[in-house]
């Protein structure tokens, strides 16, 4: 009887030690049951932004909240991923998916060529250097690449595309065709951050010195994490070029790798679903209050100051960390009520 | 083509060079003694530069003088630089050494749009400085004077902020805070306060670089960014956290654009980036960075 108490104790000790909620399969699968309602409660244009939004910032948070590496021009990846899409789409009238591949590709490869120039950088200097490259990307495809990208004007003319004979053209085909994507993009970031590599990041993220200790290849743990969230990257910027049906030159602008910052930011960094609330909640904010005013971006810039200033684990930080607190609490109490009673 | 250029025409184009590093020099050494002293990087820093250009064309056209301008810049915008570290900076030391970088790109995201509001989304345009207008003829050589005067003046700035940093009390113990500033705390000096004093020099010097330039440019809104933006190449260029690099870097890069715009316009900006990917590639931690601090 005593024998069964302590194991008892024992056990709950153990679990007070490990409170963190562990992203269960049921997440994903949530998720996409939630997101299949989505576009009957705003609109579908705008769910799907949310959604393309919500995959780049999956790649992002995989560097930024589970690495710890922050990168101020994953626009280029975004940019250079709906440019490749959008160029194919125009010149060589490709397929979707060769459309969707090529974006990621070629995002993929300009992460390799960033990070092997940079990626050993400490973070705030990985940051300004990722920034200076996102905004040469941007400067090239304004003036000296005019030919190609149409400068200023973005690309137009990209042609009508369909999948099993549906036309994407029209808002609801549109939302679950990249809601599908999303998914999967949900269920492929479970994977990773279950498996050694996932771990191996976040050990990376708690304590480089003690990783690096351990004989792991911080540089090169670091350097993957980079070429797989430009992965995410790439998808979202082709998505995003099917989505509009044109690439504005804004994609490659820093204020994309800006956005895609505070999204991330306000979601909570190295949460599972905070890219996708982030980009949630940072867009119906964006639309509501450029309603009423033209200059939103003072709003917003605003709150975000407040964001890192209160709560700099954002919205579903903020929540894990209330939650986890709360277990603690109960846990500790059934741990010194079970102590009575032996 | 290439060598038909007469070499005034090549001087000249060193010489606009000089002067526009000259700026890319006030703005980099300012964000490189952020860095050093408190190891963050601002943001925001084209940002404070912008409003130092707003602070000139307000000055002037109150006062009517350029020097009074240029004054107010830096004196104004200083000491809302120091604010800001005082209210906004402090409480984020010690946490996420990532969090004031963000923290500073939300205030270069917010303060361009509340200048838009006060003063319109229009540039204002100052008026070159009577002294300073028309040029110097020098044998073949056309110098306008106002460039003359951003080199010589910058050159004065340096030289004293050098002296200020090498023989002055504040300035050894910035210097000594920068290296360690736990040891300078438990010398008794009230390092706090210092961090508060070195972020508004720097920012002074941003809103210098940003004062001096609005007679060329004129002051616009969205002026910060590309601003923040060449600040990080120099740093990057030159090696972060040394203001001998800044001085190197911001001059060479200078020179590098307006070569480049002489030669082929469209690419006057991507050279710069250029620039600091070769450098990265042959040099990691820039022209004179310290090992271990990149």
């Amino acid at each position: 009887m005593e024998g069964r108490e302590t194991e008892r104790k024992a056990e709950l000790e153990k679990m007070l030690q490990d409170t963190e909620p562990k992203p269960k399969t049921t997440i994903v699968w949530g998720t996409g049951l939630v997101l299949l309602v989505l576009p009957f409660i705003i609109s579908a244009p705008l769910a799907t932004e949310i959604l393309i939004w919500g995959i780049f910032g999956l790649g992002f948070n995989l560097l930024l909240g589970y690495t710890g590496v922050l990168s101020f021009g994953h626009a280029a990846y975004f940019g250079l991923g709906a440019y490749s899409c959008g160029l194919a789409l125009r010149y060589w009238q490709a397929s979707i998916w060769t459309g969707l591949l090529l974006g990621i590709v070629s995002s993929m490869i300009l992460a390799c060529f960033i990070g092997a120039l940079a990626i050993r950088k400490r973070g705030v200097y990985f940051a300004m250097i990722s920034l200076a490259f996102g905004q040469m990307l941007y400067f090239l495809a304004l003036s000296p690449l005019k030919q190609i990208t149409r400068g200023e004007d973005g690309l137009t003319h990209i042609p009508m595309l369909q999948i099993l004979s549906i036309s994407l053209n029209r808002p609801r085909p549109l939302y679950y065709f990249v809601m599908v994507i999303t998914v999967l993009m949900l269920y492929l970031t479970w994977r990773i951050l279950q498996s050694p590599f996932g771990k191996l990041l976040q050990a990376f993220r708690e304590n480089e010195e003690r990783a690096k200790a351990c004989g792991f290849n911080t540089t090169r743990v670091k350097f993957l994490s980079l070429v797989l969230s430009a992965l995410y990257g790439g998808l979202a910027g082709a998505l995003n070029t099917i989505y509009l049906g044109y690439v504005p030159l804004s994609t490659l602008f820093w204020l994309t790798s800006g956005t895609m910052v505070m999204m991330t930011i306000l979601g909570g960094k190295g949460t599972f679903l905070g890219p996708l609330i982030g980009a949630g909640v940072f867009l119906f904010l964006q639309n509501t209050i450029s309603l009423l005013t033209p200059r939103w971006e003072l709003f917003v810039g605003a709150i975000f100051v407040f964001i890192i200033l209160l709560f700099p684990a954002g919205i579903m930080g903020t929540l894990r960390d209330k939650y986890t607190s709360y277990r603690m609490v109960k846990l500790k109490k059934q741990i010194e009520s079970s102590g009575d009673s032996i | 083509m290439f060598f038909d250029v007469p070499w005034n025409v090549v001087v000249l184009q060193l010489f606009f060079g000089l002067a526009l590093g000259s700026i890319f020099v006030l703005l980099a050494s300012g964000l490189s003694i952020i860095y050093g002293l408190l190891d963050v990087v601002n943001f925001a820093h084209g940002t404070f530069a912008m409003l130092g250009a707003y602070a000139v064309f307000l000055a002037v056209s109150l006062s009517g003088s350029f020097g009074v301008g240029i004054l107010s810049a830096v004196v104004i915008v200083g000491l809302v630089g120091g604010l800001t570290e005082y209210l906004l900076l402090k409480p984020l030391y010690g946490k996420d050494p990532l969090l004031p970088l963000l923290l500073t790109f939300g205030l270069s995201i917010a303060i361009p749009d509340l200048i838009k509001i006060i003063f319109g989304l229009i540039g204002k345009p100052v008026n070159y400085p009577q002294a300073f207008s028309g040029a110097t003829i020098l044998g073949p050589l056309i110098l306008p004077n106002y460039r003359l005067f951003i080199i010589f003046f910058t050159l004065a700035i340096m030289i004293s902020l050098w002296l200020f940093l090498k023989k002055s009390d504040l300035g050894m113990i910035l210097r000594a805070s920068t290296r360690d500033s736990g040891m300078v705390q438990i010398l008794g000096v009230n390092v706090s306060r210092i961090w508060t004093i070195g972020f508004a020099i720097g920012i002074g010097l941003a809103a210098l670089g940003g004062a001096i330039s609005a007679p060329m440019m004129a002051a616009t809104p969205d002026m910060g960014v590309d601003m923040t933006m060449v600040a990080f190449v120099v740093t990057v260029v030159g090696g972060l956290g040394s203001l001998g690099g800044a001085i190197v870097g911001g001059l060479f890069i200078g020179v590098v654009v307006a070569i480049t715009s002489f030669i082929a316009g469209e690419y006057a900006t991507v050279s710069m980036y250029f620039c600091m990917a070769i450098i990265l590639l042959i040099r990691p931690r820039g022209l004179f960075g310290e090992i271990g601090r990149e």
